[in-house]
């Protein structure tokens, strides 16, 4: 009886080793493995020895792009997040109030969802391209009389504004999603409290919606940043490398130089930069709600 | 129980055990001389092998071993059993077959910088002694490129370039002194002056940059600069990286940039530029502008690049038959070169793998259309004068950082302005550190032939 309880104790002891056994494996074979090797080919030569050579090479290279390419991807999420979440967060205000239409308008909103980014690209480049839809249309309104130019070295800023209004385009849905279910979440029990106490529109919005809404934001901020350190194939599109950004350079440094160690460096950076975004804005947005009635 | 069988009828049974051994022996020795007969006459249809670098890719290989090769079957009564492999899986066997004194293949299909390595290892048959091949023209370029260290080392099989293409709209903006017939056949007036004065032309009169290269980041401008803008101001490829051709090169290409599509730096490939319009001039590899061409044949020409001070700079990428010494039946080889030469086979390479003839009667061979035009775009580039031809370096894993090399010249001077002289001042050591590093030898034309 003891052996069969001793027996018993050890399953309990043991089981859940067990059972988390396959996701361990699951994390060491498609994580640990691949962030190895990703070390490895960082700062190693040819013949495996170690070496800082990619790392110099990154940093002081007149053939790299690394500091245009941190610059111009630290910009465009400044310019693009912003604009995503406001835009984001209108939408669902006006989705969550009643009108005729709104379930048409819900879905044509999530379309770009479905769009890849190579595609969302294209789009809009054959949109704002010399010949394009909007240059002959101005031009055919009498607005302007030369096609405005959007793309080429010589015209960055614009490709800049093009690649803002590619992305907004596209994956402001996202952001809008996550966000709107969180708006739905809201229990109506609290507006009406407040409404019952004579709050107007913007003290609801002021402390009811949003301190409720964070979480969610907190969740569509996350998601949003780190995707957009991972932007390339709308930038690639659009921009080619007129607007270097970090996950296109290592693309070119791996598919065209045959740098693979640089490649690998370039990855290691963005995986780092996306663990410390992830860290800041956990740190940043404890939910102050959920603690209060969770404890 | 026991007398069921009589004497009689034992002797019986062993009459019919003897009629039916006579039958069984006898029925085996006439399939023993029908085998005898039938093996024999298989050693009658010849096999051979033939080794390629190229057409490997699935698609390709089922192109050669389901139409081509049973083609040639047919027609010859000999069977080619196609083996597809890499270049340096090719080399190694090669040599190691040379070394053994024991060839099993007949026929070499490979690209001119493998073809020459093993020429210069003396592995190669010259061919010259098999006579002509009647009913088609070699372009003396690729004849020249195919005689080495001494020999006829190989015959031209297929050819792959790049080229300009033209949208006839532009021939109604060519500047003075120029005519539409320069450029179709690439004469001595088609310069790199007349194409600068032709897109600026085109810029005053239509207010539009219609002139483009693939310069985005997978494009193949690179190829432009070190295998046609550097031939055609400096001679070479590498030698003349920061002499005083290469500036005026430099300052001359800043100068058509002003009238260059800025989206330039966009683009990967020029086929859709063309299709849409924004681009009436462009140049790119001919596999990447075919598209165009295939959906509008009317209305884009395919053109030699121009000329420039030294002569006409363009890559080359040529891919060769050759036997190797030894080779198990040179004769039955021979045959499937000359097989694989006929402008009607090489037509139908065109159509399934967008590798260009070597033989100039294909373009007569090929359907109207596009194919057609693409064939006498690459032919009159081949048989235009002044040709100085580049090959592409074999620098393996430092290709990229010679690309890179020419890319980045390119930003610093004619996308931001610096210096010339400086630039390349800085990057010519780099340059010649990768052949001292792979120990590749220079390229055509600087290493001469």
């Amino acid at each position: 009886m003891s052996s069969n309880k001793q027996g018993y104790s050890l399953v309990e002891r043991y089981l859940p080793y067990l059972l988390i056994a396959p996701a361990l494996g699951y994390l060491l074979f498609f994580i640990g493995y691949p962030l190895t090797q990703g070390v490895l080919l960082a700062f190693t030569d040819q013949n495996g020895h170690f070496t800082l050579q990619h790392v110099y090479y990154l940093l002081y290279s007149p053939s790299s792009n690394f500091w245009p390419a941190l610059e111009d991807t630290l910009a465009l999420a400044a310019a693009i997040i912003p604009i995503q979440i406001m835009l984001a967060l209108g939408f669902s205000l006006m989705l969550s109030a009643n009108f005729k239409g709104k379930d048409m308008a819900l879905y044509i909103l999530i379309i770009p969802l479905t769009i890849s980014d190579v595609a969302g690209g294209l789009i809009w480049y054959s949109l704002l391209t010399a010949n394009g839809f909007f240059n002959k249309l101005f031009m055919a309104l009498g607005i302007i009389n030369q096609p405005i130019q959007f793309f080429g070295y010589q015209f960055r800023p614009m490709e800049f504004i093009a690649i803002v209004l590619a992305e907004v385009w596209r994956a402001t849905a996202l952001v809008f999603v996550i966000i709107f279910a969180g708006l739905q979440m809201i229990s109506k029990e609290y507006i009406e409290a407040a409404e019952v106490f004579g709050a107007g529109t913007w003290t609801k919005l002021r402390h009811i919606i949003f301190p409720m809404l964070k979480p969610s934001v907190q969740t569509a901020l996350l998601i949003r940043t780190l995707f957009a350190f991972q932007v390339f194939g709308v930038v690639m599109v659009l921009a080619g490398r007129d607007i270097p950004v970090l996950a296109g350079e290592a693309y070119y440094e791996q598919t065209i130089l045959y740098h693979y160690g640089v490649a690998a460096l370039y990855a290691l950076i963005i995986a780092a930069i996306s663990v410390v975004i992830g860290y800041i804005y956990i740190k940043m947005f404890k939910a102050q709600y959920l603690r209060e009635v969770t404890m | 129980m026991n007398n069921l069988y009589t004497p009689r009828m034992s002797r019986a049974i062993s009459k019919s055990v003897a009629i039916a051994i006579i039958v069984i022996i006898i029925a085996a020795i006439i399939a023993g001389v029908g085998y005898y007969y039938y093996a024999s006459q298989q050693q009658k249809t010849v096999s051979i092998i033939w080794a390629s670098t190229q057409l490997v890719p699935p698609e390709e290989q089922a192109f050669v071993k389901g139409t081509l090769l049973t083609d040639f079957e047919k027609q010859t009564g000999i069977k080619v059993s196609f083996v597809g492999m890499s270049y340096s899986d090719m080399i190694t066997r090669i040599t190691s077959e040379e070394q053994a004194g024991k060839v099993t293949i007949s026929l070499i299909g490979d690209l001119h910088g493998n073809l020459d390595l093993m020429a210069s290892k003396g592995y190669l048959t010259d061919l010259s002694k098999f006579g002509t091949l009647p009913g088609r023209t070699f372009p003396d370029v690729l004849m020249k490129y195919a005689h080495l260290h001494g020999i006829l080392a190989y015959i031209p099989w297929m050819t792959a370039t790049y080229v300009m293409v033209v949208n006839k709209e532009a021939f109604k903006y060519l500047p003075q002194g120029l005519t539409k017939e320069d450029v179709i056949t690439g004469s001595t007036k088609w310069t790199y002056q007349a194409l600068l004065e032709w897109a600026k032309n085109l810029y005053e009169k239509t207010g539009k940059k219609l002139l483009g290269f693939p310069a985005g980041p997978n494009g193949l401008f690179v190829r432009f600069l070190h295998g046609y803008l550097y031939p055609a101001f400096t001679g070479a490829q590498v030698k003349n990286f920061n002499s005083q051709d290469a500036i005026k090169m430099w300052n001359y290409l800043k100068e058509l940039w002003q009238y260059v599509n800025p989206a330039s730096t966009t683009w990967d490939a020029m086929a859709d530029p063309l299709l849409k319009g924004e681009v009436w001039i462009a140049w790119d590899h001919t596999a990447r502008i075919k598209d165009a061409i295939e959906q509008k044949p009317d209305q884009f020409v395919v053109v030699p690049v121009p000329i420039g001070p030294k002569g006409r700079g363009y890559i080359l990428v040529v891919a060769g038959l050759a036997i190797p010494k030894g080779a198990p039946d040179p004769q039955a080889a021979w045959k499937l070169i000359d097989y694989l030469t006929k402008p009607s086979t090489q037509v139908k390479v065109l159509e399934k793998t967008g590798f260009f003839p070597t033989v100039k009667e294909a373009s007569t061979q090929a359907p109207a259309g596009a194919l057609q035009v693409l064939i006498k775009g690459v032919n009159a580039q081949l048989n235009a004068p002044n040709p100085i031809v580049a090959m592409i370096p074999s620098l393996g894993s430092k290709s990229g950082d010679f690309k890179s090399i020419y890319i980045t010249a390119f930003k610093q001077i004619v996308l931001q302005g610096q210096d010339p002289q400086k630039v390349l001042n800085e990057l010519y050591p780099q340059l010649l550190n990768l052949f001292k590093e792979t120990g590749a030898p220079l390229p055509p034309p600087d290493s001469g032939t």
